[in-house]
């Protein structure tokens, strides 16, 4: 089982989480976002080979949502952080 | 009376038996003793059993082949337990053994007439021979069942005890013969928590069948282990690896899941046998299987054994027979040097030796009586006519391969030494040691060595200790490099005689062939397509000769062909072990024991336990209409924001606006995702300036927490705080025109309409107890919704009914609040809504704020709007007015050429008792939905039902009722 780093709790098993995909800043609705550029944020996902930057809860822990950087192939964590910080 | 156990030998050294002690089990219906410490099947040996079961396909005679618990033919039916292996489970007394798939009898098989099976059951039959007509498929399918049934499944067994238990450690060691051992006292040596699992009963590894050591080597072993810092499992079946050094083990009923940072792989060898002209015959068995009948159990494999080999390890077997006194017919070894120190004494004891030869087959009907031997050249291909040794055994020596399963679950890939011609892995990856026979070591010296040097690197993988030097490294190659090959590669081309490649599925050297003539050419599709490596032995028996085979026919190397996907688990494994408990954790209310006494039934909601009814719901859908009702509404998500960012956070979740909401006051609210998808709802209270309650669905409690804090936590928590209520309050709805009068009795505060009007929030006391109070209708009546500290819950609960007796208060479930909502025309989130339902489109557009400047959906609401929504959420009421239509029906329209187009769905549904008709709630689109009185049609059972689109409330449209 896949062991993910938690910012708080330190490397707990996979299951104590919940994965909520990847991470796309959302565009600010009350500026000009044309249907292109909604229907991307709502539906594209890169689907890197490679690093990307996904979000994850700590369900069944400390209640932390946050990110880490993880390798879409070896699943070998690069970093995990809370949003705002890198 | 004749001996009952005929091939018991006498006293062996290093035997587990307890021969001072007897029991006695029973095997196809007949007695038989044994010692403590037999497995069944040496017992069955000792008794001079020979077929131990029938074949899967043919239902051939099959006799102990392997004695290591890999191959399938000592498969046994303990009672009411099938595909026990009998060479590993220890026999009990009054244990009930029978064999499998012989039918009517182990002697008598009416199957095996399926030598006749030959011809009507090619290579591929399951895909070739019962294709057509495809109808009778199932027939055919449930006559194979029962022709090749691996045991018998009594549904009546109860359901077992399975645990599970978490292990940790710095280095895990697979294999606990000399070189797992090795590996482990060095590491712990090092400083590491060391985990180290057998699947034998005891530590040691071949130290404790094979007699090419002195028993000292093992007991001083063993003694070292128990001084160290080592956590041993044996009787451990190590089943996979997975992701982050995770291991699966079983030890009974236990599942260990094992967590270490660095892995040993001491998983040793498998013997596997050879292919020649019925290589299944009983009696003919591995090697290993008469050193582990003959050390460990004292007995005798047979009468008169032919020796087979290509290695040192034949003649140690031989040495053993001869010690202990087994007439040994001859001893045939491949290769032309005889170096081996006992052949001096086999020779002097008469034994024929053939070198360069081989055996090309076996003779007998039911067990061997002969073995046929050949000479052979440099290529392997026997010469001369052949030669013909009359004996009762034949014990195979000729091959090991490693046992590298486990690595390659855990990535490490396939090397094929031809010079060796056994499998390696290269490059084994990082964390990751692979050490002792499994590492291609095969005297004693080298295998204890290579373990100590894994065992040290995976320390220094720690960082706990430096790793060895290289020139240590590279002097422990050069030894490994100088090993004896121990393993044959000769296989024979196919030539029609019967020369079984996988046992567990009968799949023999011609099916290979054949297979290969239709284009099955790749091993993964071989594999397939004749089902071979696919049986118990999941390829521990046949897959490095499949390969041979496969390459030999091809023309190509070994490493060319490839090797099929190694996956977990690498040993059979109980399903039930996997299931583990039979946990179901449910949640229950403060008042959960009240509704039990009260005889409710109870039903499952999200997490929750809750009444569904307390016995008829349609009195209780009354008893709210006409009098008064309590419903226990606890499992409802109860969220407190506090601070002064608590209105901009609102206005960021909810399409509804909040930050003009006054004290007191409570409006209804809706949140949506970004695509505009209905994600929940329920209503909000400012209980103060900076404090808000809200209330969720309550099976949509627990996502709602999780998305409320995604957003707190990623940019829009300033200044709030939110916390979960859930469990901190319980919540009782009470309902009906005589509620106000019940809570009168038991609270001070002025209840009248204008100090407490509808959509108000007041803390009270009631009974005594703080509460906040709701002035709120899903049912439509007048009524209140008590929020009490769990605590006090049930005390609060029976003051209510005690306060409405006079009023003929009664409890009411989940169902009747489901028809009271209904007749009300409210929607569930969750039950009428879907994950493409929008607001504008589920009727509730007059809650979506479009000119706030940013909410949940806001940009996706504004898209959808330029349209309108496609398909509305409406109410209809049926034609017939007693016909209620099943919830999920679709809605159709019939086409000219007489097709059902699907146009829309029902959502919800009921008899309404107040009404006395059939009303429900159903998506239909735009254009039918938004007209009232419009019908369309329901397809329900292979019938049309007209029904007509209602709108608004069923009951009091004007809401009379709930405000008065």
């Amino acid at each position: 089982m896949l062991v993910v780093p938690c910012p708080n709790c330190g490397p707990r098993n996979a299951s104590e989480f919940r994965y909520a995909g990847e991470y796309r800043p959302r565009p600010h609705p009350s500026q000009d976002v044309t249907d292109d550029e909604w229907a991307t944020y709502l539906y594209t996902r890169s689907n890197t080979l490679g690093v990307h930057t996904e979000w994850w809860f700590h369900t069944s822990g400390c209640g932390l949502w946050f990110l880490a950087e993880r390798h879409t192939k070896t699943n070998a964590f690069v970093k995990s952080y809370l949003w705002g910080a890198t | 009376m004749s001996d009952p156990t005929p091939t018991r030998l006498p006293e062996r050294p290093g035997e587990i038996i307890d021969r001072t002690r007897q029991v006695s089990f029973t095997f196809n219906g007949e007695i038989y003793p044994a010692h403590p410490g037999d497995t069944i099947a040496s017992a069955l040996s000792a008794a001079g059993v020979r077929t131990f079961s029938r074949s899967f396909k043919y239902h051939r005679p099959r006799g102990l082949l392997c004695g290591a618990g890999h191959c399938p033919n000592c498969l046994v039916q303990v009672g009411d337990e099938p595909n026990v292996r009998s060479c590993q489970r220890a026999v009990e007394q009054d244990m009930d053994v029978n064999p499998q798939n012989a039918w009517p009898s182990l002697d008598q098989d009416v199957m095996s007439l399926a030598g006749l099976g030959d011809r009507f059951m090619p290579v591929g039959f399951y895909y070739k021979t019962f294709m057509k007509p495809s109808q009778l498929w199932p027939h055919y399918e449930q006559a194979l069942r029962n022709a090749a049934g691996l045991g018998v499944v009594d549904q009546g067994t109860p359901w077992g005890a399975y645990d599970k238990q978490y292990l940790h450690g710095d280095v895990a060691v697979i294999g606990g013969g000399p070189s797992g051992i090795s590996a482990a006292l060095e590491a712990a040596e090092a400083g590491a928590n060391v985990l180290l699992f057998d699947n034998g009963p005891q530590l040691g590894g071949h130290l404790r069948w094979r007699s090419d050591s002195d028993d000292t080597s093992r007991k001083d072993l063993l003694e070292k282990v128990q001084s160290a810092r080592i956590e041993v499992y044996t009787d451990t079946d190590v089943l996979g690896w997975y992701q982050d050094n995770w291991l699966a083990a079983v030890r009974g009923d236990r599942l260990f899941k094992a967590r270490a940072k660095a892995i040993v792989f001491a998983t040793g060898t498998i013997e596997v046998p050879t292919l020649f002209d019925n290589n299944d015959l009983p009696g003919i068995l591995l090697g290993s299987a008469v050193q582990r009948l003959l050390n460990l159990y004292g007995v005798a494999p047979g009468r008169r054994v032919v020796v087979v080999t290509a290695n040192r390890h034949g003649w140690d077997l031989a040495a053993d027979l001869l010690a202990a006194g087994v007439e040994l017919a001859a001893i045939v070894d491949e290769r032309r040097t005889r170096d081996h120190p006992a052949s001096v004494d086999l020779a002097a004891a008469g034994v024929p030796i053939y070198n360069g030869s081989a055996l090309t087959g076996a003779r007998g009907r039911k067990a061997v009586s002969a073995a046929v031997i050949s000479e052979i050249d440099d290529s392997g291909n026997p010469i001369g006519p052949g030669r013909v040794l009359s004996c009762d055994t034949i014990a195979l020596s000729t091959g090991w391969e490693p046992a590298l399963d486990l690595l390659y679950t855990a990535g490490g890939k396939s090397v094929y030494q031809e010079n060796r011609a056994e499998m390696s892995v290269d490059p084994v990856p990082d964390g990751l040691y692979v050490a002792g026979s499994a590492n291609g070591a095969d005297l004693l010296q080298a295998r204890v060595e290579d373990g100590r040097v894994a065992g040290r690197l995976a320390a220094a993988h720690l960082e706990l200790t430096e790793p060895p030097p290289q020139q240590e490294l590279d002097k422990l190659a050069l030894e490994l490099s100088k090993e004896e090959r121990r393993t044959s590669d000769r296989i024979s081309a196919p030539d029609g005689k019967k020369r079984f490649v996988c046992f567990c599925e009968d799949v023999t050297d011609v099916d290979v062939d054949t297979a290969i003539a239709e284009g099955y050419d790749s091993v993964e599709l071989l594999k397939r397509y004749s089902t071979i490596s696919m049986g118990p032995c999941q390829g521990k028996m046949c897959s490095v000769n499949a390969l041979r085979l496969c390459s030999r026919i091809k023309g190509q190397s070994v490493q060319e062909t490839g090797r099929t996907t190694s996956r977990p688990p690498t040993t059979p494994v109980y399903l039930g072990v996997l299931a583990g408990q039979n946990m179901e954790p449910v949640q229950v209310s403060s008042i959960h024991d009240w509704h039990l006494d009260r005889g409710a039934s109870m039903m499952v909601a999200g997490l929750w336990l809750r009444p569904e009814h307390y016995g008829d719901a349609t009195a209780e859908v009354n008893n709210v209409r006409n009098r008064v009702g309590l419903i226990d509404v606890s499992p409802l998500g109860k969220f407190q924001l506090t601070g002064p960012g608590a209105p901009d956070l609102l206005e960021r979740l909810y399409i509804n606006q909040w930050r003009n909401l006054r004290k007191g006051r409570v409006r209804y609210g809706v949140m949506c995702n970004d695509e505009g998808v209905v994600l929940d709802d329920g209503v909000c209270a400012r209980v103060d300036d900076d404090t808000w309650y809200l209330s969720t669905t309550s099976t949509g409690a627990g996502t709602a927490f999780q998305w409320i804090q995604w957003w707190l936590q990623s940019g829009w928590g300033g200044n709030v705080h939110l916390t979960d209520m859930t469990e901190i309050y319980s919540a009782f709805n009470l309902a009906g025109p005589h509620s106000r009068e019940v809570l009168r009795k038991l609270t001070k505060r002025d209840l009248g309409n204008k100090a407490f009007p509808y959509m108000r929030i007041r803390r009270t006391r009631v009974a005594g107890v703080s509460c906040r109070v709701w002035r709120i209708g899903f049912t439509g009546e007048l009524s209140y919704e008590i929020h009490v500290p769990s605590s006090a819950g049930l005390h609060v609960w029976e003051a209510l009914m005690e306060a409405g007796g006079e009023f003929g208060i009664a409890p009411f479930g989940v169902e009747a609040q489901r028809v009271l909502r209904l007749e009300k025309g409210h929607l569930i989130v969750g039950q009428d809504t879907d994950a493409m339902s929008d607001p504008l489109g589920a009727d509730m557009a007059w809650a979506v704020k479009l000119e706030k400047p940013d909410f949940l959906g806001k940009r996706s609401l504004e898209r959808i709007s330029v349209d309108g929504p496609h398909q509305r959420l409406v109410g209809f009421e049926m034609t017939r007015k007693h016909i209620v239509p099943e919830e999920g029906l679709q809605i159709v329209k019939p086409q000219e050429n007489g097709k059902l187009n699907i146009i829309g769905w029902i959502s919800s549904s009921r008899f309404s008792p107040t009404l006395k008709k059939s009303i429900g709630l159903c998506w239909l689109p735009s254009d039918i939905g938004s007209e009232p009185g419009a019908t369309f049609t329901i397809y329900q059972d292979g019938r049309l039902e007209e029904a007509r689109v209602h709108h608004g409330p069923f009951f009091d449209p004007g809401g009379e009722r709930l405000k008065s």
